[in-house]
């Protein structure tokens, strides 16, 4: 119990912290070395939670793939960091406070006593959960259609981002 | 969790990390000399019996050479890009199984660091991961050439990263597995270069342009862009992005001979020997192509990866499950 | 290898949780576009971590194809809403939300 409570708590701190960096920074490449750095740490929770596939999927498209895409759109637009860093007035309270309410209502959410067994340890999973094989089961069975509608998605965002990109002339 | 198995992993660790470290400078080496002796002339030759202690004495140079920083470098990430190339390279080295088990004091000791049922895609999101290194080093030395080179660069390793993925794919339909342990056991038989035939040339192709090497290299080519992504680091911070590169090389060619030569296996010597014997072929075919082919132009290299091998690598997985399928 | 004993659910829902409010701020508080595109990305993180928890709960296998479309959907709204981002900066030279408000009445 030590060792997965010890990477646990690690794990979330990073992504805390470096949430807390993300949303703080004022040089945008730094924030999203920080993203990068949360990406990693909710990773390595997956691990914890048996889920070896998403986690590895998780570094390979979410960090290696979307957020070089930000860095590249990044470095390409030579973005600096705003001045000042924050919306300005009465925008930033109402958008703390609102904030504070959706946290409240997801706190209440998750530690009322109709979640059950929330405390309880968690029942044992077979060998093979979270396992390639196990997603591919279930993929491309119960969930076919929504896989084969997402494939076209995925086609219609490719063909969308290059002629909203394209420039007028070429 | 026992200290049994501790110990034994950081021995493990010890090694793989001593191995890699410790044949990167003989690597150096192999390649001024191949090179040397492919152009018609010797390559060092003074500093040591056969000039082996040159890359010993450049590194003691490196070590002692000013470290430059630039003056409006964004100094964190400056020094974090190497550091990320290095590591990524480092880690991927932990699934890649050197041999078969070995049975001491009585305990079945497996030779690879960690067995991690989704060994492939570790390795993949591991190399996914170093393309950090190279943007982030382009970036945060402030100066044109070297964003140019990281933007290309990095643009090449994300383009020929489909094509490498997809070609691993379809050796993961013909094994059932994602291990690499068992990937290689499965191949006692017969290795998967016979069936994978085109699959192997274009996982080698994509490796080569995932590890920046020639006829890949335009991005760090002198002629074109001072020296790409890494023109302001000096001294160890360049070593390091070197260290990275090779150990990339290691780990490109692990991959290559675990899932596509069979890994350890063959006939007579033991399964390490077996494994050395093919990375250093590897090595060598690394070299030989750098002597041998011209460099391609940026869009002759992007026009490649998108336009003749994607492709290829799609069919190759597409015939591939037709086979698996009908069988 | 046996897994070992977990870490009780509700720690990950709270640290979601958490996670979510971080990235409501961001997308509330900041003024670059791209960074608000990051606290989208850090909201839909705690999404993706609270379903993994709640698969790993039931032992069931839906939470994972869950975020499997997640990630997808994920890399497609990155992918147009950057290109957005593009053509707007080339236009108004500008990735600031704050002045992007012809349409403002």
């Amino acid at each position: 119990m030590l060792i997965p409570a010890f990477l646990f708590a690690m794990f979330a701190g990073i992504a805390i912290g470096c949430s807390l960096g993300v949303i703080f920074h004022r040089n945008p490449v730094h924030c999203a070395l920080m993203l990068v750095g949360v990406l990693l740490s909710v990773s390595g929770l997956f691990i914890l939670l048996n889920a070896s596939f998403l986690a590895a999927l998780q570094v390979l498209v979410y960090a290696g793939a979307i957020m070089v895409l930000f860095l590249f759109v990044l470095m390409l637009l030579n973005l600096k960091g705003e001045n000042p860093l924050l919306t300005r007035g009465a925008a930033k309270g109402f958008g703390i406070l609102f904030a504070i309410v959706v946290f409240v209502e997801l706190l209440w959410t998750v530690l009322s006593p109709q979640m059950e067994g929330g405390m309880a340890a968690s029942p044992t999973v077979p060998t093979g959960f979270g396992s390639p094989a196990a997603i591919g089961r279930v993929l491309y069975t119960v969930w076919l259609y929504p896989f084969e509608i997402t494939s076209i998605l995925l086609l219609i965002a490719v063909i969308g981002a290059v002629v909203l990109a394209k420039r007028k002339f070429v | 969790m026992d200290t049994a198995f501790l110990i034994e992993s950081v021995i493990k660790v010890h090694i793989v990390l001593g191995f890699v470290l410790l044949v990167v400078p003989f690597i150096v080496w192999a390649e001024r000399k191949i090179l040397g002796h492919m152009q018609d002339r010797i390559g060092p030759e003074r500093v040591g019996p056969f000039g082996l202690l040159q890359t010993i004495a450049d590194g003691l140079k490196l070590f002692m050479k000013e470290d430059l920083v630039p003056a409006q470098a964004d100094k964190v990430v400056f020094i974090l890009a190497p550091a990320i190339t290095v590591v990524t390279a480092l880690i991927a080295t932990t699934v890649i199984p050197w041999g078969d088990s070995v049975t001491l004091f009585g305990r079945t000791i497996p030779l690879h660091i960690a067995d991690v049922n989704v060994a492939l895609l570790f390795v993949l999101a591991t190399t996914s991961m170093g393309v950090y290194g190279v943007v982030l080093g382009g970036w945060a030395s402030n100066s044109k050439y070297p964003l140019l080179g990281g933007l290309r660069s990095s643009a090449q390793m994300i383009s020929y990263e489909l094509a490498q993925g997809i070609s691993l794919v379809s050796v993961v339909l013909l094994a059932g597995t994602l291990s690499l342990a068992q990937i290689a056991r499965q191949q006692a038989h017969m290795w998967y270069v016979v069936p994978q035939f085109f699959g192997f040339w274009i996982y080698v192709i994509s490796g080569i342009a995932e590890t920046n090497r020639a006829p890949f290299d335009l991005p760090e080519a002198e002629t074109e862009l001072v020296a790409g992504f890494h023109t302001e680091y000096s001294s160890m911070k360049w070593a390091f992005y070197f260290l990275g590169e090779y150990a990339n090389m290691m780990v490109v060619s692990g991959v290559a001979i675990t899932v596509f030569l069979g890994g350890w296996q063959g006939p007579v010597l033991p399964g390490v020997v077996w494994f050395l014997i093919k990375l250093t072929a590897f090595l060598f075919f690394f070299i030989w192509l750098r002597a041998t082919f011209p460099r391609l132009r940026y869009d002759q290299l992007m026009a490649f990866g998108w336009k003749v091998l994607l492709p290829a690598a799609i069919l190759n997985l597409v015939v591939t499950a037709v086979v698996v399928a009908l069988r | 290898m046996t897994p070992a004993p977990t870490i009780p659910l509700v720690y990950y829902q709270v640290l979601a949780a958490i996670l979510f409010t971080i990235g409501v701020v961001g997308v509330l508080v900041r003024r670059s576009a791209l960074i608000i595109f990051m606290s989208i990305e850090l909201m839909l993180n705690a999404v993706n971590l609270s379903f993994v928890a709640f698969s790993r709960q039931h032992a069931s296998m839906d939470g994972h194809i869950f975020v499997f479309f997640v990630m997808a959907v994920a890399a497609a709204e990155v992918a147009v809403g950057l290109a957005i981002l593009v053509a707007i900066f080339r236009n108004r030279d500008t990735a600031n939300v704050d002045d992007v408000r012809l349409l403002r009445g």
